[in-house]
């Protein structure tokens, strides 16, 4: 694969992503908003155990994983399955369907540039600010490098859920519910918006095998060294986790897409 | 290389389509019908276009002009038939496809929506792995063809839509395919800015020897740049011929103006093998007076107008 290529569809993106500077601030603040509801439910959360620990984490735990996931949640997420739908509707599908690139792999790509544009306007900004106000309750060292090769794993992750759920649209012509459905599952078991300490114990052990837990959970408890992910042996463990679940999506990703684009190539879409 | 751009042969493609049924009770069963129909959009055309050509395909709306598009593009597969585009399969090779052939719809731009054109184009070139060099000969041979400077920097979501579609055109042609399809370029452009971009076409075609297949509703687009048109009508090929064949394919028709004492003029299309012209106007004579009388060569757009009503068959 030709690296410039790839490298200009994401040196668009970021150009395109950057065009509509004012959305970056509406997320921004919408963020904040979204925090200090959280803030508080938390707090009434904590103050109603009577314990300063709960499933141990300390408030400031729940927190900083919270915080972190909300910024992560804006730099990781996607539009591929409102895209499509919307493609398909207006038939300009076929516009990339007609592109010199595999169609997956040119998707993919074409987001690029706005995780690009989110990491470093939202992520680095709130990690920041985290960190200034905790007075460095992040342990920095080689868990941001983890982090790191966490975040892009749980990319191609998200991606690929994504692009499982797309292709959908082409057989249901209408997504909108489809779509609210996969983000409410998403955020629920992926641990964006519980911590997934909080789940009852059952449910967790369930959870913490599903790939949606790949997407925000982990990256997360590596860069905060929770989850074993502060000895080899736990790591290791959540990254084998994350390269399985990455290579199985992948495989069924481009089967289901192979047989979607199939549906469109025989019945016109 | 060959020297066939596109072979189709016996191509045939049939949509499977639900039965829809009437009312809210038909809308419920609908959800539940295993009852489909088959609907033949293209049977079985047979046809050849050589490189270098610009070829006219022409068709009533819904003749199937759209469906065998996207079968050369490799969007949609033939149901049965032969289809090759550049010596290969197109729907079984269609990124390989893609490097080869450009594509403009009309009314949908291929362009970064929010992105200077230079930007688009630079994008592409990265794209289709256009060498640099072969990059800055298509940007001069561009200049030289139209007046591209005021829109190379301008964000495609502020163009008009003629100069969108002029830049889609240009995109289309940057990393030099060896067939381009039009589907509709000219639709919904002032008379200047057709002209322009006839003459775009025409200019690039000649340049690179590209061959063009074009799908338009405006005869003035034929007239111009086809020397060779195809119809196509119910799925079926009607007409494959020079443009000069067409206007003797069904009977050797003229168009009869007779200008009356008031200044008003009034048309009459004649079969010259059935009636004569003198007679007509004879007859008319009868009616009222005639201050003046004027015979035309029938005008493509009568002509295709005559087949799409189907005085052809």
């Amino acid at each position: 694969m030709n690296p410039k290529r790839l490298l200009a569809i994401t040196r668009a993106g970021i150009m395109e992503s950057l065009q509509f500077r004012l959305g970056i601030f509406v997320t921004l603040f919408a963020n904040l908003i979204y925090l200090v509801l959280v803030y508080y439910l938390w707090k009434a959360i904590y103050d109603s155990s009577g314990t300063d620990v709960v499933n141990g984490m300390t408030f400031t735990d729940t927190m900083i994983y919270l915080i972190l996931a909300t910024a992560l949640f804006n730099f990781l997420e996607m539009f591929v399955v409102w895209d499509m739908s919307r493609k398909i509707q207006s038939g300009a599908l076929v516009l990339d369907l007609l592109k010199p690139m595999r169609f997956r792999k040119y998707t993919f790509w074409s987001y690029t540039g706005n995780h690009v544009v989110q990491f470093v306007l939202t992520f680095i900004p709130t990690f920041i600010v985290v960190m200034i106000v905790t007075g460095g309750a992040i342990p920095l060292g080689l868990n941001i490098v983890w982090f790191i090769i966490a975040t892009v794993f749980a990319l191609i992750i998200n991606y690929n859920i994504e692009m499982l759920v797309a292709p959908i649209c082409l057989f249901t012509e209408s997504t909108w519910g489809i779509n609210i459905v996969k983000e409410t599952i998403v955020l629920l078991l992926s641990g964006a918006t519980i911590p997934l300490a909080f789940f009852p114990e059952k449910a967790r052990m369930v959870v913490q095998y599903l790939p949606f837990r790949a997407v925000y959970d982990i990256p997360l408890s590596i860069l905060l060294g929770k989850s074993g992910s502060d000895t080899w042996q736990g790591l290791l463990q959540l990254f084998a986790l994350q390269i399985v679940w990455m290579v199985v999506l992948t495989l069924a990703g481009n089967l289901f897409w192979n047989c979607a684009v199939r549906k469109v190539t025989v019945n016109g879409g | 290389m060959s020297n066939e751009a596109v072979v189709m042969k016996n191509v045939c493609k049939d949509f499977k389509v639900l039965n829809r049924h009437e009312g809210l009770k038909g809308s419920i069963q609908d959800l539940f019908s295993r009852d489909y129909k088959t609907v033949s959009a293209v049977k079985d055309v047979t046809l050849t276009v050589n490189r270098g050509e610009i070829i006219g395909y022409l068709g009533p709306n819904g003749a199937g002009k759209s469906t065998t598009i996207k079968m050369m593009t490799g969007v949609l597969e033939p149901t049965s038939g032969e289809l090759l585009v550049n010596g290969k399969v197109p729907y079984k090779n269609r990124t390989e496809n893609c490097e080869n052939i450009g594509v403009v719809f009309g009314q949908r731009s291929q362009l970064w929506w929010s992105l200077p054109l230079i930007e688009s184009f630079k994008l592409l070139r990265d794209l289709y792995m256009v060498p640099e060099k072969d990059y800055e000969e298509m940007i001069e041979l561009y200049r030289s063809l139209v007046d591209i400077e005021p829109i190379l920097h301008k964000p495609v979501r502020q163009m008009s839509l003629g100069q969108r579609t002029l830049s889609d055109i240009l995109a289309a042609f940057l990393h030099n395919p060896a067939i381009v399809f039009l589907d509709e370029p000219t639709i919904g452009l002032d008379v200047s800015m057709k002209a322009k971009i006839r003459e775009l076409i025409l200019g690039l075609n000649k340049e690179k020897n590209t061959t063009v297949i074009l799908t338009t509703h405006d005869m003035g687009d034929v007239d111009a740049l086809c020397r060779r048109i195809i119809i196509i009508d119910e799925g079926t090929k009607i007409y494959d011929n020079d443009i000069e064949h067409l206007k003797n394919y069904f009977g050797s028709y003229r168009t009869l103006k007779i200008r009356r004492t008031d200044d008003t003029w009034e048309e009459y299309l004649i079969d010259e093998k059935t009636t004569d012209v003198m007679d007509v106007i004879m007859e008319k004579q009868k009616e009222k007076k005639i201050k003046d009388v004027k015979i035309l060569e029938i005008s493509t757009e009568e002509v295709i107008k005559k087949i799409y009503e189907g005085g052809a068959r």
